[in-house]
């Protein structure tokens, strides 16, 4: 009792640990939505993986063990992160930028993995993608043009289009030789929803919008290397995946019947029957059917409405940062995660074609988790500062 | 300022914050999209997805229970089911390098073709494919063993039931039998198919992506419940009884539509014995057994023709007379009448008749079987002597309508309900179609025709205090652990005579038993009653077609049992009831009564002849043997001089008649004296018994009653010209010259 009252203002591990401290504590609905995501994202993982890994690897806990251990990491990761001051980040981006540009050229001389080189191998140690890193790097660096810029050079070309197009160009570049199009995909749609909010001139928006539809009509007409007739098939087997079972309807066919048969309150934490091999990759791109199969469209909901709060909330808090570069690092963050959630559950759902990309806090994987919750670590800071300044 | 300015410059705008909206309205949108497909999917059609998810998901697995036993009245087994193996190969569990070895091997076990097996193999998506139905234990261990000594992967075995009958052709068109999937086809088998079937288990298990069983993740759909186990009031040994003397009588009248037995309790319906012979053994029914009929359809070229053949056969073996056929009951059905007419009141005992040979009815003159006719006769001897116009008589005094509520009343115009398929209704008169001449014939038991079961049911009824009985074979269903389920015995249908109508009835049958025509059913000591009833069949191409049949009733104190015994179309000397049924009761009720424990009770002259067993006097003085043999009222006969009885014949194990000739020897050295047997056809029995006793033999009449001056000699056991050692029993079967109906 009495050392509380005379705690060491300096080291202390119990501030280090209290968010909610008053005059810097962090959003705590944010906060409790990261933690509550984390938690029932572990727990999916355990009942989405035991059966793989049983059968494939002989332990019911193989997955669950690894990603549970770099959720503990993860999570003081975030707490420490969150204490720093988020401008510390600005410091370094040149630094990052580099390290970035290293591990995506590095990524190539790495073994391949299913005809792609996508992981770099720590000997002895955990495997990562650097398109992770990537999508971080870019998040920074385009939070600290924007402000850097400011409004008024945003809406030229010279500042508002160029740096960015060309450090996009550059990183997806890398990421695409890899190859590994949906990571490709999700930073250029992480960089081009910066670039609309940071203040890009909107002209530039209607002429990419242009450019792409100039694409389709060529692709159409030209054909080139089959890429329409490709697409086309690839359509056709995503409006109708029964019609393809032994191709790439099969995936999309079985994450169908998961989330039907799940109904509305679904079979049961733990009673999904199609992780028992039907399915493929469900600790990974397949979760959100093995959880809408055991807790139904109900379970389903739930995840998605956390998602939405999550979104919600880190836009409310960006538009309460202290600065810019605080608002653009949490629409940064809050984008990449929204755009893959949103785009993995439209994958099980059979919403849009099938493509490869997992469920951020759900999916296995655990540097990708580590770095997901550096991140969040960085949106508490900003939402730490926005608080202190009107605690002040 | 510059300092704010640019802290200003650094604010967001709100500009960023109506670009940041617009890009969540298109997040939003997307979501809705993602809803509105997961509504779809897991609301609106979900039973279509959980139908189309289920057949990849699981496995349909159904548990065949086993069949019940079929158990006679003291639990011997009739029928039973016994586990075999179905073997089947999963081709997609199996190592494609063991096929060759599991083809060949199968081959050796089972004898399955090695080619088959191994095309069977080669469709490696398949997880069931049947190699060989209802294999038994040694094969199946065989199989088993060798799997797992050289760890072989997907040839299994899976249980499944085939029904053993342990006496083979023994009560066959009872319990009939079973199709290759245990349904019953016939006889109790199918009457009981439900009951003896059980429920059949349904277990939905789990599989997974690679089609295997997830041994934990199962639902039983529906418990299998093992079939009830019948207890039937079958008699093992009375139906043995039975089944040896109808084959043998069968063969011997060369009866041409197979012969009928029935050996009913009078008081309960119970059926102890029931049979049609010749029959089929219930472990391969579609055999033909007839040899004659066998022979003449292979004969048979054309196709069609052969499987009507074939059918026709097997129809004809499976079917239970005793049930399935009607025919013309005759004069077994006059105790009915005689019944009715005493209990209706229109006629007493000591109403008088007179047979002028002949009646006329309705324009129609009608003979009796004695053409002379039978003059003046008591109501007893009316039924004694079987004599129509009397019978007619009773009709007449009964009128139509009291006739026919006493013929309904018996259950002639009813199915008896006994538990037993194919039971056919009988063809009979009712108030309304019944004219002055059908009841005429009706009375003494023609122009109506009724099954077997409902004659000798009506004459229980008739001698058992008046109750109608249901017939019955099976007395309760039983569990698996021998609890009963249900108890199945009928209660009696109705009181349709008194009591002491029916001990009249008795007495009167039990004076035709003895002394006359139906004494060919004496036994004894058994007090043995009987009707015998021969009917021409109207229906047939030949005028010389008969059945001839037998009711006979014991004992007549306290009636227990009913016997009915009935040839249709038998082909031999005679085709008169009595004299071809009476005698198969008779013996019979000689074999049963003792067996069911009924206390024989001798009239005075019956003592004199009954048999007993030898004293045991080897190695006694020869006089102390003498006295003590002749004490029992046997015949002494010394061969030899010695002091002391070295042996004996009869031995004291055997049992022979009073009065009967024991031959003791004395010298250890001396043979047996052989005595050369003598032909006794057609000699009376006295004089038979005469000759026999002057040559040292013993006799042991069968048949008729040896009291009647008429009994003679039909046939003996040991021909003559044959040499056998002196004081032997010879059995001589006795028969009566005068024939009646």
């Amino acid at each position: 009792m009495e050392q509380r009252k005379h705690r060491n203002r300096k080291f202390n591990i119990k501030s280090f640990f209290r968010f909610a401290e008053k005059g810097t504590n962090v959003d705590l609905p944010l906060l409790v939505i990261t933690i509550i995501l984390l938690g029932v994202g572990l727990i999916m993982l355990y009942s989405a993986s035991y059966v793989k890994g049983l059968y494939e690897r002989g332990d019911s806990l193989h997955y669950i063990k690894d990603q549970a251990l770099y959720a503990a990491a993860g999570l003081g990761i975030m707490m420490f992160v969150s204490k720093w001051d988020y401008h510390i980040w600005r410091r370094y981006t040149l630094l990052i930028l580099g390290i970035t540009y290293i591990l995506l050229v590095l990524v190539f001389f790495m073994p391949e993995i299913n005809y792609a080189n996508r992981w770099i191998f720590i000997p002895g140690g955990p495997t990562f993608q650097p398109s992770e890193i990537a999508k971080f790097t870019v998040i920074l660096i385009f939070a600290d043009w924007i402000q850097r810029f400011g409004t008024q050079k945003m809406r030229t070309f010279k500042y508002g289009l160029l740096p960015f197009l060309i450090l996009l160009g550059s990183i997806a570049g890398l990421v695409i030789v890899e190859p590994h199009i949906s990571a490709t995909l999700i930073i250029c749609a992480i960089g081009a929803i910066m670039m609309w909010i940071g203040g890009t001139n909107e002209k530039f928006f209607f002429l990419g919008v242009l450019l792409v539809v100039l694409a389709v009509v060529m692709a159409y007409f030209l054909n080139p290397a089959g890429l329409w007739d490709r697409a086309m098939s690839r359509i056709t087997a995503w409006q109708n995946p029964e019609s393809d079972l032994r191709g790439s309807g099969y995936q999309s066919y079985q994450s169908l019947l998961a989330i039907g048969s799940g109904g509305l309150f679904g079979l049961g934490l733990g009673n999904s029957r199609q992780k028992h091999l039907h399915l493929p990759e469900p600790q990974n791109d397949f979760i959100f059917a093995v959880i809408c199969e055991e807790l139904g469209f109900i379970g389903g909901m739930l995840v998605i409405c956390l998602f939405l709060a999550l979104l919600l909330r880190g836009m409310y808090i960006a538009f309460r940062a202290k600065d810019k570069f605080g608002a653009m690092l949490v629409v940064g963050v809050i984008s990449q995660i929204t755009i893959q959630a949103f785009l993995n559950i439209a994958v099980a759902t059979n919403t849009i074609p099938n493509t490869g990309i997992s469920l951020p806090f759900f999916s296995e994987g655990g540097t990708s988790l580590l770095m997901l919750l550096g991140e969040m670590g960085i949106v508490l800071s900003v939402s730490r500062y926005a608080n202190l300044e009107k605690g002040e | 300022m510059d300092k704010n300015s640019k802290v200003n410059q650094n604010k967001v705008t709100s500009k960023m914050s109506k670009r940041a909206n617009l890009v969540m309205l298109f997040v939003f949108l997307g979501v809705a999209c993602i809803v509105y497909n997961m509504i779809n999917v897991q609301i609106v059609n979900y039973e279509e997805y959980k139908v189309k998810a289920s057949s990849i998901q699981l496995r349909d697995t159904k548990i065949s229970p086993k069949r019940g036993t079929i158990y006679d009245r003291n639990m011997k087994v009739l029928a039973q089911s016994a586990t075999v193996w179905t073997v089947f190969v999963s081709p997609a569990e199996s190592d494609e390098e063991q096929h060759a070895r599991i083809a060949e091997k199968l081959e050796e076990i089972l004898g399955a073709d090695r080619e088959r097996t191994l095309e069977k193999l080669k469709k490696t998506s398949s997880y069931y494919e049947i190699i060989e139905y209802k294999i038994d234990k040694p094969e199946a261990d065989a199989i088993r063993q060798w799997c797992q000594e050289e760890e072989i992967d997907g040839v299994n075995l899976v249980e499944d039931y085939k029904r053993y009958y342990p006496y083979g052709s023994f009560a066959a068109t009872i319990l009939g039998f079973c199709g290759t999937d245990n349904q019953g086809l016939a006889g109790l088998e199918s009457y009981y198919d439900e009951e003896l079937t059980g429920v059949q288990g349904r277990v939905i298990s789990a599989k997974n992506g690679w089609g295997l069983d997830m041994g934990y993740e199962y639902e039983e759909l529906n418990a299998a419940r093992n079939g009830y186990s019948l207890v039937t009031t079958i008699d093992e040994t009375i139906q043995h009884f039975l089944e040896k003397r109808l084959s043998a009588k069968v063969e011997e009248y060369n009866v041409q539509c197979r012969g009928v037995g029935i050996v009913m309790n009078v008081k309960t319906g119970e059926i102890y014995a029931m049979s049609t012979k010749p029959d089929f053994d219930p472990n391969q029914p579609f055999e033909i057994y007839d040899e004659e009929v066998k022979a003449a359809i292979e004969a048979i070229t054309d196709d069609a023709e052969y499987n009507n053949a074939v059918s026709q056969a097997r129809q004809t073996q499976w079917r239970n007379k005793a049930v399935s056929d009607l025919y013309e009951p005759g004069s077994v059905f006059k105790i009915v009448t005689a019944a009715s007419a005493l209990d209706s009141g229109a006629a007493t005992t000591h109403t008088g008749f007179y047979c002028k040979g002949y009646v006329e009815v309705g324009g129609w003159r009608i003979k009796c079987n004695q053409t002379s006719g039978h003059g003046p006769l008591t109501f007893e001897q009316a039924l004694i002597q079987s004599c129509n116009p009397s019978f007619i008589d009773m009709g007449q005094r009964m009128g139509i309508q009291t006739f026919v509520d006493y013929f309904e009343s018996f259950g002639m115009s009813e199915k008896t309900g006994i538990d037993l398929p194919g039971e056919q209704k009988s063809i009979t008169y009712n108030a309304q179609t019944m004219n002055e001449t059908s009841l005429a014939s009706n009375s003494f038991g023609q122009t109506f025709k009724v099954t077997p079961i409902q004659m000798i049911t009506a004459v229980a009824t008739a001698v058992n205090g008046g109750n109608l009985v249901t017939p019955h074979l099976v007395s309760s269903l039983v569990d698996e652990d021998g609890n009963v389920v249900k108890d199945l015995t009928p209660e009696p249908k109705r009181q349709v005579i008194s009591e002491e109508v029916s001990e009249l009835i008795c007495g009167m049958l039990l004076e035709n038993g003895t002394n006359y025509n139906a004494r060919w059913s004496y036994v004894p000591g058994y007090r043995v009653g009987g009707k015998s009833g021969t009917s021409q069949k109207l229906d047939t191409a030949m005028d010389d077609d008969y059945i001839a049949s037998y009711v006979g009733v014991a004992p007549c104190d306290d009636p227990e049992i009913a016997i009915l015994i009935f040839f249709d179309e038998p082909r031999t000397y005679s085709y008169y009831g009595g004299n071809l049924s009476g005698p198969v009761v008779g013996d019979l009720m000689g074999e049963i009564l003792p067996y069911l424990g009924v206390e024989p009770v001798y009239t005075e002259a019956e003592k004199a002849n009954v048999s007993q067993h030898v004293n045991y006097v080897t190695g006694q003085n020869v006089t102390d043997a003498r006295v003590t043999l002749q004490r029992a009222g046997f015949n002494v006969k010394v061969v030899g001089s010695g002091n002391t009885v070295v042996s004996q014949f009869p031995l004291n194990s055997m049992k022979v008649q009073k009065g009967s000739i024991v031959v003791l020897y004395t010298d250890a050295d001396t043979e047996s004296v052989m005595v050369t047997v003598p032909d006794l056809t057609n000699k009376s029995a006295s004089d038979a018994e005469n000759i026999m006793r002057g040559l040292g033999l013993n006799v042991k009449f069968s048949g008729v009653s040896a009291s009647g001056s008429d009994a003679v000699v039909i046939s003996q056991a040991i021909p003559s010209g044959e040499k056998i050692p002196m004081g032997t029993v010879v059995e001589i079967n006795l028969t009566t010259t005068t024939a009646f109906e």
